[in-house]
């Protein structure tokens, strides 16, 4: 599969900071800090998401233009 | 054979096909930039109407003034003016440069996204009560520092853009946009350097205290007007306005000194905001002569981006967006004035804590920030949406006559009301007693806070009406472009 590094490298941050957001919001001490981590939670994963949706469409217009080219 | 290669009637072109530029993250953040100017002037025309009439604050904290007001600054500054920044540094070097922006679309969207994450959760930490409480760098140590990560990937995609260009030379606007990235990068971190009481709490303590603290606030408050709401939207007029008036720009030579005295004289101004306190003398005097000599850079640079329209000020009648690029031109001159007069310690004893000030700032972001903005959105939309034109010049118009008038109420009643509250805080009756208590000069100032509301509801006015004319510009069928037919091909089919 055709993985381009941007992502790869974009993906792996976010999910740190993903984890990070929840690390935060576990042991928070204020509700500053409470929305912020689960905010940055929420964020990383629709982050994620989007990165793979992308990927697959990607995928699947190179599969139909080679499809189109017989 | 090497003679021929030489001569130069010999030379041709190589016509090279245009990069597969990413577009994509321009139209995110043009559209963001548009939603947040339209937030940012609603809550200023709602924070002008509290202040003229305190019982809009409706008992409730989150919309009190000093929650609000934060919202306001952040929303006008970094979430309108950065995103614009943002989107047009990215469309602007990358044909400057002729190349794709580096780092791939997912290091590009990560920009996009996570400042506008940032702006979101800065915001809603102003209305729930968190604040470091020094003047636009409001957001607690956690916010800060991921700002900071989102703008070293902004650096890093913009340097890496640079560093691959097909182009030798560097196109002037891309050393303003530079500047403007670099510079904010060391004033955010330098401003912001707290030690956190936990890595679970929001609160924490600045790394300076007392003069000290304040100096480095306003060493990065000035240049934050300095190299974000200056040397980045100059970025802009450098590419904007010689694009739309099909001309080059005035004085090549005069932009380059443009430049580098500008980032050499701005970054020691500071100190002017700190006249009468605790700060050394020599440090206020310093500041102030330092103020006065940005007389020079800023009034070539004005000069610069109005000559551009030399053989070309015809345009003016027909581009509605042209000329409200250059009238910010104008705005930025008269600021640029103002505040070096502003600077000086016996013009500041006046001027300093009332409404002039705030008069000044909005001649600047209004007049100069905005302006300059609706210009390039004008341009960009229908370029980066491949429409004909705009839908409507009549509306442009429209837009721009209403802002204008809306500025003018602004700023004259802000004078007014602010010179005047100087002259009573400071007047002695024979006694040598103080002639005016400080709530007489609130009663006074009342009507020129309502006309202060006037002014920023035309305002909000008029960008809705760019909103409705750029929507129609993307989506109208009348703005489709037209193949042209050649002649012949034309009688043939009619």
């Amino acid at each position: 599969m055709d993985l381009d590094p941007s992502d790869l490298i974009v993906g792996l941050l976010m999910a740190a900071f993903g984890i990070t957001g929840l690390i935060l919001a576990s042991g928070a001490m204020d509700n500053e800090m409470y929305v912020f981590g689960l905010s940055l939670f929420g964020f990383a994963g629709l982050f994620e998401f989007g990165l793979i949706r992308r990927h697959f469409d990607r995928l699947d217009a190179v599969g139909a233009e080679s499809r189109r080219h017989g | 054979m090497a003679d021929l290669a030489l001569a130069p009637e010999l030379v041709v072109p190589i016509a090279r096909p245009a990069p597969d530029y990413n577009e994509a993250v321009v139209k995110k953040f043009i559209i963001a930039a548009v939603f947040w100017a339209i937030v940012a002037f609603l809550v200023g025309v709602y924070l002008a109407t509290e202040l003229a009439w305190p019982q809009f604050n409706l008992g409730l904290s989150y919309v009190n003034f000093g929650r609000l007001r934060p919202v306001h600054t952040s929303a006008g500054i970094f979430a309108f003016g950065g995103s614009m920044l943002f989107g047009t540094s990215f469309y602007v070097v990358q044909r400057t440069c002729r190349t794709r922006l580096f780092g791939g679309e997912a290091l590009a969207n990560f920009v996009f996204w996570g400042y506008q994450f940032f702006i979101v959760m800065a915001a809603l930490s102003y209305v729930m009560g968190y604040s470091k409480s020094q003047e636009y760098a409001e957001p607690q140590w956690h916010i800060d520092l991921w700002l900071t990560i989102v703008w070293v990937a902004y650096a890093v995609i913009f340097i890496g853009t640079l560093m691959k260009r097909e182009e030798p030379h560097i196109y002037v606007a891309n050393w303003f946009y530079l500047a403007f990235i670099l510079t904010v990068a060391v004033l955010h971190i330098g401003n912001n350097l707290v030690v956190p009481i936990s890595v679970f709490s929001s609160q924490g303590y600045s790394m300076a205290s007392g003069v000290q603290n304040a100096m480095i606030q306003w060493w990065y408050g000035h240049n934050a007007v300095g190299f974000f709401l200056t040397a980045g939207f100059l970025g802009m007029m450098y590419y904007f306005i010689p694009k739309a008036a099909n001309r080059p720009i005035y004085s090549y030579r005069l932009s380059v000194v443009h430049f580098w005295s500008l980032v050499f004289l701005y970054i020691w101004a500071g100190p002017h905001h700190l006249h009468w306190t605790a700060l050394p003398d020599w440090t206020q005097t310093l500041g102030m002569a330092f103020s006065i000599m940005l007389w020079m850079p800023s009034w070539g640079g004005m000069i610069n981006g109005l000559m551009t329209l030399s053989g070309a000020w015809d345009k003016l009648r027909t581009d509605p967006g042209l000329r409200f690029s250059v009238t910010a031109v104008g705005f930025y001159g008269m600021a640029t004035f103002e505040g070096p007069v502003m600077s000086i310690r016996d013009v500041n004893a006046l001027s300093h804590y009332t409404d002039w000030g705030i008069g000044h700032v909005h001649s600047g972001v209004l007049g100069w920030v905005a302006f300059i903005s609706f210009g390039a959105l004008y341009y960009l939309v229908p370029v980066l949406w491949k429409r004909g034109g705009l839908y409507s010049a009549r509306l442009a118009s429209w837009h721009y006559w209403i802002a204008t008038l809306g500025i003018v109420f602004y700023i004259t009643s802000m004078w007014v009301a602010g010179i005047m509250q100087g002259l009573m805080w400071r007047a002695y009756d024979a006694f040598g007693f103080l002639q005016y208590s400080f709530a007489e000069s609130v009663v006074a100032v009342h009507p020129y806070y309502v006309i202060r509301l006037m002014g920023g509801l035309m305002f909000l006015i008029g960008a809705l009406i760019m909103v409705y004319n750029l929507y129609q510009t993307v989506h109208n069928k009348s703005t489709e472009p037209r193949l042209v037919l050649p002649a012949g091909l034309a009688v043939a089919g009619g």
